[in-house]
């Protein structure tokens, strides 16, 4: 095995060619692809990103979530409906697309958010250390330990012009206090090393040490944390939707679609108003953990096996 | 006599040590109890202790990316133990630091050109071609091949890393540069290359540097004037001639006597020599060391050749020292 890689890191050298540091795209890569669950989650997760997106650019929002009494609790399959439809006669598979679409783009929106501030916050808080670290780590202490959804549901039902992009505003506001902690962690154990101190002594300021050269060096550890933040933030906005305090109700979700099995009459008698979408909710929950465990194993060279 | 470039005056750093409910400052480490040093201009000025002496602490300090907590380091009339004077100054443009660990001192995500080129682009004003003639220049000195510079540091081996970060330190031609231990993780052989290298810059640019070590074999390769530290305080300051041949401190003694020397005829009586120097640090402590088991102030014992001794010890020391010649 060793001999194999001088081999190559002489081949490297001849040709010289630039080569990353353990070139974490490919790393990555192969750890996607060497292991069987990881590599089917990530065919799943592409599945289902082409199957509610590319289906949503055939969809018509309005025409989805017209009502129609007439077609209402069409069963699996009958008149055209694959999945059968709702109590307002709307198609289930189109709701599906559409839900799933929003799901996911809502779980997309506030990871970016939390990730950015939390990484901005992580950062600050990790490298200047002391009093400054002191008090931010005071702030996401009393935010954590606020009991979250409650404050949420009220903000839900309080905020006028609501809309999904102040639902994506509310989730974010609290959710960034895990992802700034998690990076300070990161930066506490870089800022100590003799890089940093040789970026001080070569006059470079604060700043640009945070973000030019301590930063790029937990980029594996953003990217795991990015996947997985999406995966909780989808069931966190799902979550909301299932007790309707989420999107607002002309906005299909896969939480209103989960939230039909409310209504016991329709968990026994009634299972394609949410049987898809618990199903597809569990799939790419599952899909993105199992990846993101890949993504950890290709950032950590410790849980690797070989 | 040369003009000197630094000077660093009573340089105290503490660290509090906090215990009890309240999490108070119960007591102090002394990483660095009040040290004087002076560095002339172009010369190499020898830092030397053990593990834990305070040696890289004060190297630190003198660069200043370690906070002090009292005492003043001068540098063109002014103390730059403050942040403000040592911005006013561009101070790290004239006093760089090569550091012991050649592969986290370098930041494995940037290239080698990015890494040179770094106190170059926060200290001068070139245009980029300017800047990639400076940086193949610098690898030329160091003699490191032109294609380098668009490596990442893990490529290369630690004598290559520790010549780049010689590189690095070089970039602004700096007057002062604080070799903190640069090569305690190389092999003899790359030890050498990388101290000649160093010699041959500092002829060529009339560097100084202060050159902390704990192997006093190389530091008698490499310069002039020399400090001993112990316990965060200096033990004996002096020439080469006089840390050598007159050691007057028991721990510089210790230190003498642990250079290994290739002598197998006289192999009995080095190993004699060097038990009897062990067992006169463990047995007479007080008389080198003050009740608390810190080092003495230190006392004037001929020029340049300063010594931690209290006065009538100093006396005896002295007597015994001229009866043997």
């Amino acid at each position: 095995m060793s001999e194999k890689k001088e081999n190559t890191s002489t081949e490297e050298v001849n040709k010289k060619k630039v080569s990353a540091p353990a070139s974490s795209i490919k790393v990555i890569a192969r750890e996607i692809f060497k292991d069987k669950v990881a590599l089917t989650a990530f065919i799943v997760i592409i599945a289902i990103l082409l199957f509610t997106f590319g289906g949503s650019l055939f969809l018509n929002a309005e025409k989805v979530t017209e009502t129609n009494i007439i077609d209402a609790y069409y069963g699996w399959g009958t008149n055209g409906h694959l999945l059968g439809t709702d109590d307002g006669g709307r198609d289930i598979v189109k709701l599906l697309i559409m839900g799933g679409r929003n799901s996911i783009l809502i779980g997309m929106g506030v990871t970016a958010i939390c990730e950015v501030v939390g990484l901005v916050v992580g950062l600050v808080s990790g490298y200047y250390g002391g009093y400054i670290d002191a008090i931010i780590m005071r702030i996401v202490d009393f935010i954590q330990v606020l009991p979250v959804m409650p404050i949420e549901i009220v903000l839900v039902t309080v905020i006028p012009h609501y809309s999904p992009l102040s639902l994506v505003w509310i989730i974010s506001m609290f959710g960034w206090t895990g992802t700034a902690r998690y990076f300070r962690a990161f930066i506490l154990s870089q800022r100590g090393r003799d890089y940093v101190l040789a970026s001080k002594t070569s006059g470079s300021s604060d700043f640009k040490i945070m973000f030019r050269e301590v930063l790029p060096n937990i980029t594996s550890m953003i990217i795991i944390d990015v996947v997985i933040a999406i995966a909780s933030n989808i069931g966190v906005e799902t979550t909301l939707s299932f007790i309707d305090y989420g999107l607002p109700s002309s906005v299909p979700s896969l939480g209103t679609l989960i939230g039909f099995a409310n209504d016991p009459v329709n968990v026994v008698s009634r299972p394609w108003l949410w049987l898809p979408a618990t199903v597809m909710l569990l799939a790419i929950s599952l899909s993105i953990n199992y990846v993101g465990r890949a993504l950890q194993r290709a950032g950590d060279a410790r849980q690797r096996e070989n | 006599m040369a003009k000197e470039i630094i000077q660093v005056k009573d340089l105290k750093v503490h660290y509090p040590i906090r215990s009890g409910f309240w999490n108070r400052i119960t007591d102090y480490v002394r990483a660095v109890d009040g040290v004087n040093i002076t560095i002339n201009e172009g010369e190499t000025y020898g830092l030397i202790g053990e593990s834990g002496s305070g040696k890289s602490t004060t190297g630190k300090a003198i660069v200043g990316v370690e906070p002090v907590t009292s005492g003043e380091i001068i540098y063109h009339d002014v103390d730059i133990t403050k942040s403000k004077n040592r911005r006013k100054l561009n101070y790290n443009k004239d006093v760089q630091m090569i550091f012991q660990d050649s592969m986290s001192s370098l930041n494995p995500r940037k290239r080698i050109e990015d890494i040179i080129a770094e106190p170059i682009r926060n200290f001068e004003n070139l245009t980029t071609d300017q800047e990639r003639d400076r940086v193949q220049e610098l690898l030329d000195i160091v003699g490191m091949p032109s294609d380098s510079i668009y490596k990442y540091p893990h490529e290369f081996s630690g004598g290559q890393r520790q010549r780049i970060g010689v590189a690095r330190a070089v970039a602004t031609n700096p007057r002062l540069i604080v070799a903190d231990e640069p090569t305690s993780a190389l092999d003899l052989s790359v030890q050498a290359q990388v101290l000649n290298f160093m010699k041959h810059i500092q002829q060529q640019y009339n560097i100084a540097y202060l050159f902390i070590s704990h192997d006093l074999g190389v530091v008698k390769h490499m310069s002039e004037n020399l400090a001993i530290m112990h316990r965060g305080r200096l033990v004996e300051i002096g020439s080469r001639e006089d840390i050598y041949n007159h050691p007057m401190h028991i721990y510089t003694k210790r230190l003498l006597s642990a250079i290994p020397v290739v002598d197998v005829e006289h192999r009995a009586e080095n190993k004699k020599h060097r038990e009897e120097v062990e067992q006169e640090f463990q047995n007479d402590q007080s008389k080198w060391y003050d009740q608390e088991g810190r080092v003495f102030p230190l006392q004037q014992v001929s020029g340049k050749h300063w010594v931690a001794l209290p006065k009538d010890e100093l006396e005896r020391e002295e007597l015994k020292e001229e009866g043997r010649n």
